[in-house]
């Protein structure tokens, strides 16, 4: 009895060991089989193979070429398109961020004095320490073909220092590919405190920066002649600077409109800094800028004109048509002037909504591949890891995704993604169960969202186009976009594009509907709510 | 088709970028009522202006072949207004989290699409002092601009004015009326707090320039110099350093009298220039001072009685002051009341019995007196820049209307213009269906 029971133990135990060995030894080999291989460094090649081992693309070309080894498992994909998996430069998935400690912080009013001091840096902000892993994150980003990102810290003055993930499981350790990508900097306040306004900041930064200068010229002048010179008091800011001020580290300016660029970069020549520019959904206002001063770009795919543009100020007219037709035109236009940047999704927290963003801006003239470039090997270089990520080569990571249709066209399909050669299968969308809409929805519907908190009235005008919906809900929040919407027999699911006092966020409705009731429950932000919507009869 | 448009307009953007500051546009006005504000009114008269500047004034000039022609029959042509103080053009106005803000400066915030640049072109001004506001006892470094609407803001920066720093004294800086907002009292809470904290300010500033100059003299030394350290460089004293040595000048909103004669001894005690006092409601009451010093002021024509420290206004103020010798200057110190000035200059003439000429002088070559541009603008003469304002009755009328501005020879206004636009805008607009219908 006692001999079974510690043969039970130890088997236990031998089980606890073998199930926490090292992943890399158990990583499986794999034959990509009869797909169009677009390496984006290279030609594209029809009919090829991919040989995946050990994490890295062991081998690639035309199928008559490449052997398959006996010990690969053979993934069929015919019909199947092949690219690196794409880089998403500027992000903030899985960031947990943090409200201020206290209410007080937020009521407290503008004109006040200081509540801490320095309350503007935050450059000891590791991304890495604020992050939480979601599973229906990693899925969206798979299912969108993205296998890496840069994760960036909330908006601050100083703000902090951006991790780079290779997103190849449900752990963050093994996905870091570099904890301390760059420090981001915002032309932001402090709220509460000093700098109150934006002539505040730039004066903020413009004191920064040589203020790190002579702190590392008095530490190197103390070292040479410590009995002459006086040591210098250890100050925690200007030593997290130095790296960035004295060994010219790159720092990211976040450029929300064109004025922003312009003070970037004259802070960057003025303080020689290794500045890269981030989000400038204006650099084609201030194109001539941008060419002299061949700063990195990183370019959101976020069309909405800024706040105060003239674009926003002049009407609703001129509004709407900057953000479908003249801001979707930066990109394409950056091109046209020779810059190379890279595409990232900024404000995006969709990760659909980038790609389909990106598309937009190929259909407003971005060549395709340039756009393709633009979400793979030129992140890689910007971020310095284009040694082994960013294209298909034998020798680089196997960061590959498997899509249905050409990469930004509409309707394509991502249908498998491997990260550091492990496969992730992507579920494909209702589409297998798909069932034929059972009734035609489109109309105008009175919506009531009961939560525990507050009951809302909204509008809804719903087209529907087969199984597929758009709209908008309107209510005193404003206008929001139904961005995604699926009738599939008679459950409906539709994504919200909503603005809710300023902040972007995404809700999704699940539910039921019958010729003049729709039923179900909103989610958003880890909270729901109860929607009922009844068709508002059409009069004539 | 559109696309071709937008490239044309983002190269255009680009070459006007790149073209040299200065280069304006060529332009002949004809037959107008030309006040010239320095050298009198010329009737049925014509300007000729070749690179944004003024070549020619006269009756009966020819114009060069192909240059457009603007015909003020009937019209009244003034050099464009210019308005000393007002916070148009910014992205921000106040650093008011802390009492001393010397280090920020206007000329980082200037934000172009502010709607109130083409208000204030509505009313004939083409240049402004756009300024810090009066939070902090020592505020900011302002900026001149030209008010050219839908250009960048380096191109409407106007390099050659004075550099100035905002002071403030009174009600504002100690935050007096600002109950409620300001979650701690903030020192200074009282006048001689004010006062106090800018003379501690300077006493910095002239230690930190001494600072400088004797590092600037060990740095001669070899022996010494490899470790001899700079001093650390302070934004918030290098602009009262500047002060010290002749290179900005102090702009200082102003109330009460006796603050502000304790303010021109400050600057006595320091040595540095006051460009102009803003507002300095009880200036009539300091006039000989004022005149004695030669300070100017930069005022509302009328509008007191808005705060305690401003009881002690009187409609005659402006003029009174400008007939004792005092240069001055009114101004809008607003994004609204920029477009009617011409209105606040007429004021003077019904309290305080300033002539035309002086009137106008407020407006124009005063304002440009008080921020060093006056060999550059402010009047109509020939080499000066061609901001120009047409009337279609004499400005100081009641019934007088802005019809266009002009700016460095290009018309940056045109009403006519600018109605027929907004017209053909409505009429495009599709007309509302009315009744139901399937």
């Amino acid at each position: 009895m006692r001999v079974i029971r510690n043969y039970l133990v130890f088997l236990l135990v031998i089980g606890f060991f073998v199930s926490s060995l090292p992943a890399e030894k158990v990583k499986p080999t794999y034959a990509v089989v009869g797909c169009r291989i677009h390496p984006v460094t290279g030609p594209v090649i029809e009919n090829g193979t991919i040989i995946i081992r050990n994490g890295k693309i062991e081998t690639l070309g035309p199928a008559a070429k490449v052997n398959i080894p006996e010990d690969a498992e053979v993934i069929e994909a015919q019909g199947l398109e092949a690219y690196p998996g794409l880089i998403d430069a500027y992000s903030q998935y899985f960031l947990e961020t943090k409200s201020p400690s206290g209410s007080t912080a937020q009521r407290r009013p503008p004109f006040s004095a200081p509540a801490e001091e320095r309350s503007w840096d935050k450059t000891n902000f590791l991304v890495l320490d604020n992050l939480k892993f979601k599973k229906t994150t990693l899925s969206s980003l798979h299912k969108a073909g993205i296998t890496t990102i840069l994760v960036t810290p909330p908006q601050q003055i100083f703000a902090g220092v951006s991790t780079l993930l290779n997103l190849n499981g449900e752990k963050f350790p093994p996905m870091v590919l570099n904890d301390k990508v760059f420090l981001h900097l915002y032309f932001t306040t402090s709220r509460g405190g000093y700098p109150s306004s934006l002539m505040g900041t730039v004066a903020l930064f413009r004191q920064s920066f040589p203020d790190a200068q002579h702190y590392a010229l008095q530490k190197k002048t103390f070292l040479r002649f410590p009995a002459k010179v006086s040591r210098p008091e250890y100050d925690a800011f200007l030593e997290r600077l130095l790296p960035y001020v004295v060994e010219k580290k790159p720092v990211v300016f976040d450029c929300a409109n064109m004025q922003d660029i312009k003070r970037a970069i004259n802070l960057i020549e003025e303080f020689k800094l290794n500045g890269f520019i981030a989000g400038a959904n204006e650099a084609w206002r201030v194109i001539d800028w941008v060419k002299r001063a061949k700063n990195p770009l990183l370019v959101t795919v976020d069309f909405k004109p800024p706040l105060g543009s003239r674009y926003a100020i002049l009407g609703e007219e001129l509004k709407k048509k900057a953000e479908k037709e003249i801001y979707p035109r930066n990109p394409a236009e950056l091109q046209k002037n020779g810059l190379t940047f890279a595409l990232v999704s900024g404000k995006i927290s969709n990760p659909k909504e980038f790609i389909k963003k990106v598309t937009q801006a190929v259909e407003a003239g971005l060549p395709a591949d340039k756009a393709l470039q633009a979400l793979t090997i030129v992140p890689a270089r910007l971020l310095q890891v284009d040694s082994y990520l960013g294209s298909l080569e034998p020798g680089k990571i196997a960061n590959v995704i498997l899509t249905k249709g050409q990469l930004l066209t509409k309707g394509c399909q991502v249908t498998r993604v491997f990260v550091d050669g492990l496969s992730f299968e992507v579920q494909a969308p209702a589409a297998k169960g798909a069932q034929a809409p059972s009734v035609n929805l489109s109309g105008k519907w009175k919506v009531t969202v009961v939560s525990q908190m507050v009951t809302m009235e909204m509008t809804m005008d719903l087209t529907q186009e087969g199984s597929s919906l758009t709209g908008r809900l309107t209510s005193e929040m404003g206008n929001w976009e139904i961005s995604e919407g699926t009738l599939s027999g008679d459950k409906l699911t539709l994504v919200i594009a909503a603005n809710v006092m300023g902040q972007d966020m995404e809700l999704t409705f699940e539910g039921q509907a019958t010729k003049d009731k729709i039923t179900g429950s909103i989610s958003f932000m880890g909270g729901s709510a109860e929607m009922t919507a009844t068709r508002i009869p059409d009069k004539s | 088709m559109k696309w071709r448009k937008f490239v044309g307009l983002i190269l255009a953007m680009v070459w006007l970028g790149l073209s040299p500051l200065g280069a304006g546009q060529d332009l002949f006005i004809k037959n107008g009522t030309l006040l010239t504000i320095t050298q009198g009114i010329i009737h049925g008269g014509d300007i000729l202006i070749i690179d944004g500047k003024i070549k020619e004034i006269g009756q009966n000039l020819t114009p060069p072949k192909g240059i457009r022609v603007i015909d003020a029959t009937g019209k009244y042509v003034m050099p464009g207004i210019i308005d000393s103080h007002t916070h148009v053009a910014l992205s921000g106005t106040n650093e008011a989290s802390v009492a001393i803000s010397s280090e920020v400066r206007m000329k980082d915030v200037i934000n172009p699409e502010d709607p109130a640049i083409f208000t204030a072109l509505t009313g004939g001004v083409t240049m402004v002092h756009t300024m810090h506001g009066s939070a902090n006892p020592i505020g900011g470094e302002n900026v001149v601009l030209k008010m050219k609407w839908g250009k960048s803001s380096e191109e409407m920066y106007v390099p050659y004015a004075y550099r100035t720093l905002k002071f403030a004294l009174g009600e504002n800086p100690k935050r007096a009326n600002m109950m409620g907002f300001s979650a701690q009292p903030r020192y200074p809470q009282t006048r001689m707090g004010v006062i106090a904290i800018i003379r501690r300010e300077f006493a910095k500033a002239r230690s930190y320039m001494r600072e400088w100059e004797r590092y600037n003299q060990l740095k001669k030394n070899k022996k010494l110099v490899s470790f001899i350290l700079p001093p650390r460089r302070n934004l918030r004293l290098e602009p009262l350093v500047l002060m010290l040595q002749g290179k900005m000048v102090a702009r200082c909103h102003t109330y009460q009298a006796d603050e502000t004669l304790e303010f021109i001894k400050l600057s006595k005690e320091f040595g540095f220039k006051i460009g102009a006092f803003e507002h300095a409601w009880e200036a009539y009451k300091i006039v000989k001072e004022l005149a004695a010093e030669k300070i100017g002021i930069s005022v509302f024509a009328d509008n007191w009685a808005y705060k305690m420290e401003a009881y002690q206004g009187i409609a005659y103020m402006a003029g009174f002051c400008a007939k004792h010798g005092v240069l001055v200057s009114i101004n809008s110190d607003s994004g609204e009341r920029i477009r009617r000035l011409f209105n606040d200059a007429a004021k003077t003439m019904r309290y305080g019995d300033l002539s035309e000429d002086e009137a106008l002088k407020l407006i124009t070559i005063n304002p440009a007196i008080q921020l060093g541009v006056q060999k550059r603008v402010g009047s109509l003469e020939v080499g000066k820049d061609a901001d120009i304002a047409i009337f279609n009755k004499h400005p100081l009328s009641a019934y007088t209307r802005c019809e266009m501005t002009i700016i460095e020879g290009e018309v940056y206004f045109d009403r006519a213009k600018y109605l027929e636009e907004q017209q053909k805008k409505a009429a495009a607009k599709k007309p509302h269906k009315k009744g139901g219908q399937k």
